[in-house]
């Protein structure tokens, strides 16, 4: 095929339009998933996870203590047990995430200074709610104990400026950095919306390549201008997946109002690199084999297991060299440092430069694409070659 | 054909296909080694911490000494005033700051209660975890041996001293994960995951690719048999596949990992045989309602994150918008992840998923179901149109030659469908 470069432009959104699925993943499907991710997270970072509780004490100070577990913002005394066997059971079934036993005599021990302990089995296989059962429940026996501590330092006859000083020789004072109310959704939201734009991104580009091989062939597509072609057929996408990144940009930090310390203009940058990275990584799948199921299996191989490597769940300064390596591969893990830097610390875009430098280390896989569309320019017809994957024997 | 000879026919479909051999065999393998990469260090230990010493004491630079003997944190390093603390945090390589007021030790001495400043960056949550705890921790046992010094310097013996320094304690114990391990909390889960979204992708290649050579007007064995047999045969063909691919992950991989797994062999199997069964019937539904065989992986990798964010591992389930959960459990992993952590890793007994283990054999009837009308529509629908008037359907293996091609389909490839002029040709 032949023609100008508006020419070319015109027909590629021709195309979009004459595609369902195309259009689905490239316009609609993108905010409709940032905004279930959005939502998922929605409740944020105050939840009464149930517990339950073994009170073999039965006194004032455990009911106390029970009642003061059950206050706080994390946990919910969902059910008290007989015996440790049940609530055991319960804490083995999920149907509580801790389980409290309170031993016996507990009052009678505080009282005769033999500081007794509580146990709190909490399941550690869900490692997020258990840190915060964790959390909640240190803060709770250390409040409800610095109280006991200090009537009895009282009791002794102590002045009150005093008691504190007794109570606690050494006071802490917890400054979070960068995400004052410590909410762990909001930070997850923001990794994992950019995890399935990258997917989206790829996938967008090896489906409209294939678009391209059913509305009038490859052959006819690259002959005479392989370069253009390509430029042509990515560019529609380049801007319009660029679009979707500022669009989840200004969903985060204009209307939901998330802190943003830094330059708009530097994150917008590293969007339109990733788009182009993405885009890179999306066509070679493609013009490898020139068949669309061999290319989204190879996109999904690629892209699938991103977010566990972007470090927002499992910080990247501690995985070891062999995950680094295959992290530095992923264009998302370099805008999401970008974006963590700029956004969250405010850090000058300058610093930033290897970053930057890696998401432009992806021309390697965009020169690698023109030389194969290059290569399909002077090559034999190749819609009559059968696709090397995916044909059901007839 | 026979039973058998369908399922071989599925079987060289399924070996031809690079996208389904690469998907199935080829990613699940590859992943196992991929997905618990980034974890092989478990926690994130000995936190790099800045000090800002604003005291100089003796008994400040033994806090700093605790500090630094902590696992979670450690020292690298001092900085003259929070603002240089900043700055050093800003340009990377700090977890934390420390700051240790004027007067730290003069205070203490007091009885005065000075405050110290543990600052940690709260976007990573594990991260600031472990920040926190490493300075709370040092400064506890510092502040507990002054107490009992104190307990001490009343006449009070040293045994009675030990135990005073609290009035109340806690012991926490994490349990199933005790080192609260992150290759030990995310592959138990997401292996299950990936187990189920290969399968849906290989089935809905396997079917999509059939519908494309359909409208092609390829004759295939699949529009020809009983739509229960073909059902049956291909189900049986990915359930043998995936139950020895879910051996290699439950068995050998979490073996290899050191992956805690408490459940009965008897009662693991009980569990994988309808979870197997959920997700190969809808992977089938989903090779039918596709018209390309490559949107099945489309659709199948945008879900992963949604699905796997509310399986209620990572996110609490009540936690969850109450609509989108009931939106989930529609996914044979919702119900199967949850029944394989309870079951292997926490040691639940099996009455206590049954109520799991009954929505993935709903599951795995109400999407064999549709998959059957589904498979079934399909055919009839061919041999009305294309072969005009409804050949009966017959096992008998001389009337179905696979490679038989039918003359060019009489009608057209439907609008957008997508398969034009330029399709494959086989």
């Amino acid at each position: 095929m032949n023609g100008t470069l508006r020419q070319r432009l015109r027909r590629e959104i021709r195309i979009l339009q004459e595609e369902p699925w195309l259009m689905a993943m490239a316009v609609w499907l993108p905010p409709l998933l940032f905004v279930i991710f959005w939502w998922i997270f929605s409740v944020g970072s105050s939840f009464d996870l149930a517990i339950g509780v073994v009170d073999l004490d039965r006194s004032d100070l455990s009911r106390t203590l029970i009642r003061q577990c059950d206050a706080s913002s994390a946990m919910a005394v969902e059910q008290q047990y007989a015996t440790v066997q049940e609530g055991r059971r319960a804490l083995v079934g999920s149907e509580i995430y801790a389980l409290m036993v309170i031993p016996e005599y507990m009052e009678r021990d505080v009282v005769l200074g033999m500081s007794p302990r509580p146990t709190v089995f909490y399941n550690g296989q869900y490692i997020l709610i258990g840190k915060q059962i964790n959390g909640a429940m240190l803060k709770t026996v250390g409040t409800l104990s610095a109280q006991i501590g200090g009537l009895k330092a009282l009791a002794t006859g102590a002045a009150l400026p005093g008691v504190v000083g007794q109570v606690a020789p050494i006071r802490g004072q917890i400054i979070p950095l960068f995400n004052q109310n410590t909410n762990y959704a909001e930070f997850l939201v923001s990794g994992a919306i950019p995890a399935i734009w990258q997917i989206l991104i790829v996938m967008v580009t090896a489906i409209s390549l294939a678009a391209e091989k059913r509305h009038g062939g490859l052959s006819g597509w690259v002959a005479g201008k392989p370069a253009l072609a390509l430029f042509s057929k990515l560019l529609p996408y380049t801007l319009i997946l660029w679009l979707q990144g500022v669009i989840f940009l200004v969903g985060m930090y204009g209307w939901l109002g998330w802190p943003m310390n830094g330059s708009w203009a530097a994150l917008i940058l590293a969007q339109l690199l990733t788009v182009l990275a993405g885009q890179a990584m999306g066509s070679v799948f493609y013009l490898l084999g020139r068949d669309a199921a061999q290319a989204l299996s190879l996109a999904a191989v690629y892209t699938a297991p991103s977010f566990a490597f972007m470090g927002v769940t499992f910080p990247a300064t501690d995985m070891g060299w062999p995950a680094l390596v295959w992290r530095s591969l992923i264009p998302v893990t370099h805008y999401i440092n970008v974006q963590i830097q700029v956004a969250n610390y405010g850090v000058d875009p300058w610093r930033l430069w290897t970053s930057f430098g890696a998401l432009l280390l992806f021309i390697v896989p965009m020169m690698l694409a023109l030389r194969l569309v290059q290569r399909l320019a002077v090559g034999p017809a190749v819609d009559k070659v059968s696709p090397a994957g995916g044909e059901v024997p007839a | 054909m026979t039973w058998w000879e369908i399922v071989k026919a599925e079987f060289l479909a399924v070996f031809s296909s690079h996208a389904i051999v690469l998907t199935v065999f080829g990613g699940v393998v590859f992943y196992s080694f991929l997905y618990p990469l980034p974890y092989n260090h478990q926690t994130p230990r000995e936190q790099a911490v800045l000090v800002v010493n604003h005291d100089g004491s003796t008994l400040s630079r033994k806090l700093e000494r605790m500090v630094d003997a902590t696992p979670q944190v450690r020292i690298i390093g001092h900085a003259h005033s929070e603002d240089e603390a900043r700055d050093r945090f800003l340009k990377g390589k700090v977890a934390g700051i420390l700051v240790i007021p004027e007067g730290f030790h003069r205070d203490l001495m007091k009885g005065r209660s000075p405050v110290l400043i543990y600052a940690g960056d709260a976007s990573f949550f594990l991260v600031y975890g472990m920040v926190i705890e490493g300075l709370a921790t040092a400064t506890g046992t510092l502040g507990a041996e002054i107490k009992v010094g104190r307990i001490l310097a009343t006449g009070q013996p040293m045994s009675l001293a030990v135990k005073q320094h609290t009035p109340l304690g806690v012991n926490m114990r994490p349990v199933f994960n005790t080192t609260m391990g992150y290759v030990h909390y995310v592959v138990p889960a997401v292996f299950v995951l990936i187990l189920h979204q290969t399968m849906l992708i290989g089935l809905g290649l396997l079917g999509g690719a059939q519908r494309e050579q359909t409208r092609e007007g390829v004759d295939g064995y699949w529009l020809r048999v009983p739509a229960g047999v073909l059902l049956t045969a291909r189900l049986a063909l990915f359930f043998a596949f995936y139950f020895v691919l879910a051996m290699y992950y439950f068995g050998y991989c979490f073996s290899w990992y050191g992956i805690i797994h408490l459940a009965k062999v008897t009662d693991l199997l009980a569990l994988i045989t309808p979870f197997l069964l959920a997700v190969g019937c809808l992977g089938i539904v989903i090779g039918q309602l596709i018209p390309r065989r490559e949107l099945a992986t489309a659709i199948v990798l945008l879900s992963s994150l949604p699905l796997v964010f509310s399986a209620g591992f990572i996110w609490p389930e009540s936690a969850l918008p109450v609509a989108l959960d009931k939106v989930v459990q529609l996914a044979p992993s919702t119900p199967g992840i949850k029944a394989f952590l309870r079951l292997n890793q926490m040691g639940a007994d099996f009455s206590q998923i049954r109520g799991l283990w009954l929505q993935l054999w709903l599951q795995a009837v109400v999407y064999g179901g549709l998959a059957w009308w589904l498979l079934r529509r399909r055919q009839l629908f061919y041999q009305h149109h294309l072969v005009g008037g409804g050949e009966p359907l017959s096992l008998d293996p001389i009337e179905v030659d696979p490679t038989r091609h039918r003359a060019p389909p009489v009608v057209g490839p439907v609008p957008g469908d997508g398969v034009g002029p330029e399709g494959h040709h086989a």
